[in-house]
Formats: structure tokens, sequence, C-alpha cells
């Protein structure tokens, strides 16, 4: 009968959730399947098997949108049958009591961040219509965010791929770094406080119950982040000698602070130790200075540099 | 999200549907145009949904249909039932609306004590605890910047430039503040070369207002790679291995195609001396494959940093 507003299998499917929605809603007991089809009569495909498929598939899309869908096994004369009610207290959204000042602050700031989702959410919060922003970020989606975050603020553990491994993790946070997100969390295979790149995630991370652990009290996640790229790999700490030219001394100096300077020259240019814990993070930083820095230890360090710059000349 | 897939018409419109009862139920009565403008519809989608939803019965289902008309202009709606209140927050939906007021906690006047610090308050409150944390804040300037782009005020910048080291005095009409990757940029109409111009922030040594104020101009922000794109830049198209994956997440680049377990990635190139350091941080798996003068720069900088370090004397040669 909504036939004349569109398409018809879209809006008999469009209107047959919402009666579901309806019902599931204000039931008091939860209802079977059959007695589902029963209540919106003719709204359903006739036969066991279509009447399934597409309950299923209801059922699927409900649940997608975040619609809480309990179902339990009956007992007594419907024994081992499975019912169906929408608990109305998950259901709901709790009032924020968000002032007029406030959503219009969250409506500016999902303009400038521009996160799709968050139009959205902004809607169900009562805030409407796209406000504007003059300054903007792009910052990354990533499907693992929102589990990861939920997984947090719940205190639950992950579990999930990374390089090919498994890994189970106590997240304590979340944190966006110039552009990348980050996992910091005790990691439960190694014991000890690591952290992850959200995009090098292989697979959807799976979220265990919640009230799993404590995050430590006063826990900062900037405090255990190393600061520094050099820094965080899985390599043996180490330092390298680099000598960089007159021309970059100043910025280089001013970038490692004063503490690492070992020489400086009469030509202006200097010597300075460089963590190296990360040879292909120390190597970069090294190159983006191109000719003016050379490695001048340990050997190893710098035979590595070598190695790679002859490698690339026999390439040609 | 980006695993997002094409529309899907049904389930877009139940999601509103669920947001668009309790909205007007809890307001009785409202202009079509207003309700249309808050959900983002033309007055005529607006309608057709609120026709499919007269159509919706109430349990038992006897007669009772959700209740809902439109005379004049007005839409109405009758006692409040069944879905008197909004579903709660997604996880996608939560995580978004968490992380963008975190987001824009660290942008250039944001007010520590203001809505938005409150609206976060509640949020992370609602959510469990937000566990989101951004770090890095705009550049000193970024706020005198955006202001005078909000005023579309003309400024006088001092910029030092990536290719050389000296600071340049030039006139600007700022247009849009953006962040990506970590640092800051404003889009703004350069009046030293007539052309809308890119800058980064933390090269902006210092912002005076002229007193000049310009007309306003909307100016697109640019997303993801796209930005650098209109920039009149020579162009080099490079062959990057799995391991160059860096330079396809941290730089801005004109296009990337995947090839076999790398990529064929097209950057804009400021100067040669960019590309050579680019090159020599990628290695010897990463090649250039036009423009032809530049096919050999790789191991020609390599070769002359070799010789550097065999006159050094501290490895073997």
């Amino acid at each position: 009968m909504c036939g004349q507003f569109g398409s018809l299998t879209m809006a008999d499917a469009l209107e047959r959730i919402t009666n579901l929605v309806a019902l599931l809603l204000e039931t008091r007991a939860p209802l079977t399947l059959e007695s589902i089809a029963n209540e919106l009569a003719g709204q359903y495909p006739p036969g066991e098997a279509a009447l399934r498929g597409a309950f299923e598939r209801d059922k699927a899309m409900l649940r997608e949108i975040g619609v809480p869908i309990d179902s339990e096994v009956l007992g007594g004369s419907e024994a081992g049958r499975t019912a169906y009610r929408i608990d109305r207290r998950r259901y709901e959204l709790a009032d924020l009591h968000l002032a007029d000042d406030e959503r219009a602050a969250l409506q500016v700031a999902v303009a400038a961040a521009r996160l799709d989702e968050g139009r959205f959410g902004l809607l169900k919060l009562g805030a409407g219509g796209v406000a504007a922003s003059t300054v903007v970020a792009n910052v990354p989606e990533l499907a693992a965010l929102p589990v990861l975050r939920e997984a947090a603020a719940a205190r639950a553990e992950v579990t999930f791929g990374y390089h090919g491994a498994p890994r189970t993790l106590q997240p304590y946070a979340l944190l966006l770094r110039e552009g990348f997100w980050y996992v910091i969390g005790h990691d439960l295979g190694h014991q000890q406080i690591r952290t992850y790149r959200v995009d090098r995630i292989d697979d959807a991370p799976e979220m265990g119950p919640a009230a799993a652990f404590e995050r430590p009290a006063g826990f900062d996640v900037r405090s255990v982040f190393p600061t520094d790229p050099k820094l965080l790999g899985d390599e043996v700490a180490a330092r390298a000698v680099v000598w960089v030219h007159g021309q970059r001394a100043g910025v280089v100096v001013a970038e490692l602070g004063d503490a690492a300077v070992r020489e400086r020259n009469v030509d202006g240019s200097v010597v300075v130790e460089v963590p190296c814990a990360n040879i292909d993070a120390f190597r970069s930083w090294l190159f983006g200075l191109g000719a003016r820095a050379r490695v001048v230890g340990p050997p190893e360090v710098a035979e590595a540099v070598v190695t790679w710059l002859r490698a690339m000349v026999g390439s040609r | 999200m980006s695993a997002r897939r094409g529309p899907r018409p049904t389930i877009d419109r139940l999601r509103r549907l669920l947001v668009m009862l309790p909205w007007l139920m809890e307001r009785g009565e409202v202009p079509v145009a207003e309700m249309a403008a808050h959900f983002q519809l033309t007055e005529a989608e607006l309608v057709k949904e609120l026709e499919l939803v007269a159509m919706c019965g109430l349990p038992p289902f006897v007669d009772e249909m959700i209740d809902v008309f439109i005379d004049d202009g007005m839409v109405f709606t009758g006692v409040p039932r069944v879905f008197t209140k909004a579903l709660r927050l997604t996880a996608p939906e939560g995580f978004a609306l968490l992380a963008a007021a975190r987001v824009a906690m660290q942008m250039p006047g944001a007010d520590p004590q203001g809505a938005l610090a409150r609206a976060l308050h509640k949020l992370a409150q609602a959510l469990g605890d937000d566990a989101l944390v951004v770090d890095g804040g705009a550049p000193v300037l970024a706020a005198a910047v955006a202001a005078a782009a909000d005023d579309s005020a003309r400024v006088r910048v001092s910029y030092r430039s990536a290719s050389s080291d000296e600071a340049s005095e030039r006139e600007i009409t700022p247009r849009r503040v953006f962040a990506d990757r970590g640092h800051w940029y404003v889009i703004a109409d350069d009046h030293r070369s007539g052309e809308e111009r890119t800058f980064r922030l933390d090269r902006i040594e210092s912002c005076e207002r002229t007193g000049i104020v310009d007309e306003s101009r909307a100016v697109a922000a640019p997303s993801g790679d796209d930005w650098f794109a209109d920039a009149d830049l020579p162009v080099a198209r490079l062959r990057v291995p799995a391991t160059g994956r860096w330079l396809v997440e941290r730089f801005p680049t004109r296009s990337v195609d995947a090839d076999g377990d790398g990529w064929l990635v097209e950057v804009s190139v400021t100067d040669e001396r960019w590309l050579a350091e680019l090159l020599l941080r990628l290695g010897p798996a990463a090649s250039v494959l036009a423009p032809p003068e530049w096919v050999d720069l790789g191991p020609r900088t390599a070769a002359e940093l070799l010789v550097a370090y065999e006159a050094d004397g501290n490895v073997d040669s």
C-alpha cells in the first residue's frame, strides 16, 4: 500500500521494519517469529523459509544501525523456540542535557573534523543542519577506531592481528598524533605497555567483556608514548653520531637539544648524538638532511647507511 | 567510515526515521521548511518520508497509525507514542562526536572552558570515558590567521619557504585554515603572485592586519590527497615499494595506483633537492619513471653522498 510513494519493495521493507521496531518495543513478553508474523499480518512473505530469511535480514539491518534486539530461548509449552524483544532502556538515547551553545559547538566541531558518522550523531542529539567552519582538519576514519575506543572506555580487552601476529591488549587510550591514530595499552603477550598504529591493524578488533582490567591511576598517554619516532621500535636501543653541515646545524640542535651536541666546529657544523633504535626512522631522518648530514659512527650504523647507498647506485 | 559501502537507501532512511519521529513528537508541530532544513532534505523528500510514516501502524495494529499529517506548510503530530526517544548513539557515532570535539579543542581559538569543552565533558560521561587524546595544537599565529579568514581581512605576513631559508614579506587574504597529517596550512589569495596559494602556518613568522578588507570568497576545504593537485608544480612519477608506504600515507600525492605489492605514485615536486632527499629515504627499491631528467636522480644523489663517506674514511671503500 506504500507503492504510490516510490519503489514498492523498498517502501514495503521500510514500513515493515518500522512496524517491527514498534512491536518489539511495545511488547511485554518476548515474541516468537510466528507471533511476529501474525501481528504484522501480510507484511512478511508466506512460507517458512522466506519468512525466516526476510526476518533475519531485518534483524541484521536493525543490529547494524544499533538497535539492541534481545533474544531468548523459551521454555514451557513453547520450549526450544526463540523469542525477541527490544529493551527500551538500552534502545533509547539518554538525555545528555546539552545546552544550545554546547550543541552548536559540537556542530562546528563535526564540520571542522569532517567525520561522516558525526553528522548522524548530531541529529540524534537534536542538532541539525550543517555548521560552517573556516578551520578544518583531515582526521583519518578507520573501521577499527570505534570498537577500540569503546573497549578502552569499558576496560575490555581487545584482540587483533598486527603484522600477521595475534595480539591481546588492555587498551588504555587512543592517541591522534601527526595524522596517525595509535592505540596504547598493556600488551598481555609482551607483559608491557605497547603502542600500535591503528591503520596497521590487520583485521577488525574483537572486544571482550567489560571491566576486565583497571587503567593505572594517573595514566598519561603522552608520557608513555615515545615522542621521537626514532625511539619507536623493537630494535636494541642505540645512538648514532652524526655530522651536520652549518646550514642545518641550527635546526638540528633546536630539534635534538643542546645535550645532544658533541662538537661545535668553527665552520658552523656540529657533531650530534641521535637515537637510532629504529634504523628505518633514523635513516629517514638522516636523508631528510640530504648531503648535509653524514654518519660518523658507530661503524655498524655507518655501514648500514653506506650499504643502502651502494644498493641505490647499483640499481641504476 | 572508510569501509563505507555504496548508498543503501532502506537502511539510511530507517536510521533517519528513528531520529525524525522523536524529534517531531517532542515538538508537536513544525514548519515543513524548518524540518527539511534540520534533516538536510528537500521539502519534497521530507514529504515523501512523512507519507511513509503515516502508513506505519502502532501496536496492536488494529487501526492506529503513526499520527502525522501535513497542512498548510506545517507538519503536525498527535500524542507521542512508541518512538518518543531517539535511538542511542552507535559506537561509530560516539567515536566520531568525541574525536571531532577533541580535534576541535586543539584548533586555533578553542576555549578550554567554553561550550565545546562542556559538551565534550557531557558526551564523555554518557559514553563512559572518551579515552581519546589528540596531540599537537595549532601554531601560535593560527588563531590570528583564522580570524582574518573569517573577516576576509588582508594581512601582511613574513613567510619562510621550504626551499629558501630566507623569509619573504607578502600580503595575503586568508580563506581557509586546515590541518593535514600533523601540519597546519592556510589557503589564501596571495597578492604578490595574484594567485591562490597554500602556505604552511608554522612558516609564517609574523602576521599583521593591513586594514584592507577584501570581498569574501568561499574556498572548498581540501581533503585527503587532493589538496596539492592544483599547485603549478612539475610532477614526478615514482614506483614505490611496499616499504615506502609512509610516502603514500604521509605526503600529499597527486595520484596513487596499486602496482604489485607497491604503488605507482605521482607527486608534485617543489624543488629537485626535495625529490633527491625523498629518493634517498625510499632507497634502492624505488625508482623514478618520469620525467626523464629525474630517472637517474636517486642513484646520482647516492653516488655523490658515497664519495663523501669514502672521503671521511669511516667505511671501507
